[in-house]
């Protein structure tokens, strides 16, 4: 390593504070990030780890500099910084947040239990038919990152909501459950039964994994993976991964280690 | 949120469909230009438009779709001939615009937000078309009228 880069290293550790303890933050590393890495949890609602973030719900907002900043996109830049997670002002904006979010979804449990931290309770002049969605977008960029893309938040203001092309079943939908994984609220619902998996009103036959029978992915879903499908079920695609490994040549000549 | 009163939605001739899209070269960028190109031509995005869209850009119909719900002048159901807009903003509403809006509502026998049966007019309103020394204006398509009293109303050919 050149003497040039290990300089360039060097400068881009940081150091500062969370709630006064001394941390230490990669250049360009988001708030969120930096305070997990020393156990400081600030709550959040639209921010997924791997997926890209969006910054849409402000429930992560912390103060700095006297500014409130939401932790999930926001970088460490300097050294110094100076990071407050639970101020009142940054208890207050959570407050709100939730009071909005009550409206939206009052009975998921997520937001119940963050509403009761907080002493958040639902505003009744924002009030409009809830439907337990608090349209975080998590379902949409799961679905993106998946390259079927078959949903989408539609409309604008309180007509927005998360939904198929023209409202109907999604012609994309290869039934993979993403969406209702990463849902926060538990609002994307799905039911399997008979070999059968039932989402967004489209129904899928489930394939049997070749080795132990668990149904475990749709047609769809093989089809769309094509040539990087196996077929086999999670634990059975790990078996046999690990036997390969084992059974593998090892490689010539250089350490095993990363 | 302005009511509709489109009619039952008829079958569209889209006939003209791959000509239009094909004006344009198939990237994404043109998603917009494409979308209103389709509402000038259709007065609203059939369906089955933005599906031939989404097809001829190779871009995913939910967000052709969102896009597509996204901004005001696209429209899913059919719009008049002529649009009217009345101007709503703050300069106009100070000049009298809710007046003008009555009297408008009047002569075109519709409601704000409404189609008329015969098509030939749809009636909607604005905030602010950036005209506010003209004030009120009402639009005509994309002709600007300004000033507007009950004479020159009256002259507004409708
Ligand atoms: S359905 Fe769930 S994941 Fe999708 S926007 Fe609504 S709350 Fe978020
Ligand atoms: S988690 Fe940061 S804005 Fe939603
Ligand atoms: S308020 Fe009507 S043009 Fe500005």
């Amino acid at each position: 390593m050149s003497g040039e880069r290990s300089g360039e290293r060097f400068r881009d550790v940081l150091r500062g504070t969370i709630d006064g303890k001394t941390v230490v933050a990669r250049r360009g590393a988001t708030v969120l990030e930096t305070a997990e890495s020393v156990g400081i949890r600030i709550p959040t609602l639209c921010h997924r780890e791997g997926l890209p973030p969006d910054g849409n719900c402000r429930l992560c907002v912390v103060e700095t500099k006297g500014k409130l900043v939401i932790s999930c996109m926001f970088p460490v830049r300097e050294d110094g910084f100076a990071i407050l997670t639970q101020s009142p002002g940054v208890r207050e904006a959570r407050r709100f947040v939730l009071s909005l979010m009550l409206n939206r979804a009052p009975k998921a449990p997520a937001i119940l239990k963050l509403a009761g931290e907080y002493g958040a309770g639902a505003d009744p002049r924002f009030s409009r038919d809830p439907d337990n969605c608090v349209r975080c977008g998590r379902c949409v960029r799961a679905c993106r990152a998946n390259r079927t893309e078959a949903i989408a938040l539609v409309g604008r203001g309180f007509e927005r909501s998360v939904s198929g092309p023209f409202e109907k079943p999604p012609p994309d939908c290869v039934g993979c459950l993403s969406c209702a994984f990463v849902c926060p609220t538990g609002n994307i619902l799905y039911s399997e039964r008979d070999g059968k998996r039932r989402i967004w009103d489209k129904e899928f036959r489930l394939v049997p994994c070749p080795e132990c029978g668990t149904p475990v992915f749709t047609e769809e879903q093989i089809r769309f993976l094509g040539e990087k499908a196996s077929g086999l079920c999670p634990e059975c695609g790990r078996r046999r991964l690990a036997s390969a490994l084992r059974n593998a040549e090892p490689l010539s000549g250089g350490s095993r280690g990363f | 949120m302005p009511k509709t009163n489109p009619g039952a939605p008829e079958a569209v001739d889209l006939t003209g469909l791959r000509g239009l899209l094909e004006s344009r070269p198939p990237e994404a960028r043109e998603l917009l230009p494409l979308l209103r190109d389709i509402q000038t031509r259709y007065r609203h995005l059939p369906e089955e438009a933005v599906r031939g869209l989404s097809e001829y850009l190779g871009l995913p119909l939910a967000r052709v779709y969102a896009v597509s719900r996204f901004y005001k002048s696209l429209s899913r159901v059919p719009k008049g001939e002529r649009l009217v807009k009345v101007c709503l903003g703050t300069a106009c509403h100070l000049r009298g615009a809710p007046a003008l809006l009555e009297a408008l509502e009047g002569k075109l026998g519709l409601a704000l937000g409404e189609t008329g049966k015969d098509g030939r007019f749809t009636l909607e309103s604005v905030n602010c078309v950036g005209a506010c020394a003209l004030a009120p204006v009402v639009m005509l398509d994309d002709e600007v009228h300004g000033k507007l009293n009950d004479e020159s109303l009256a002259d507004l050919p409708l």
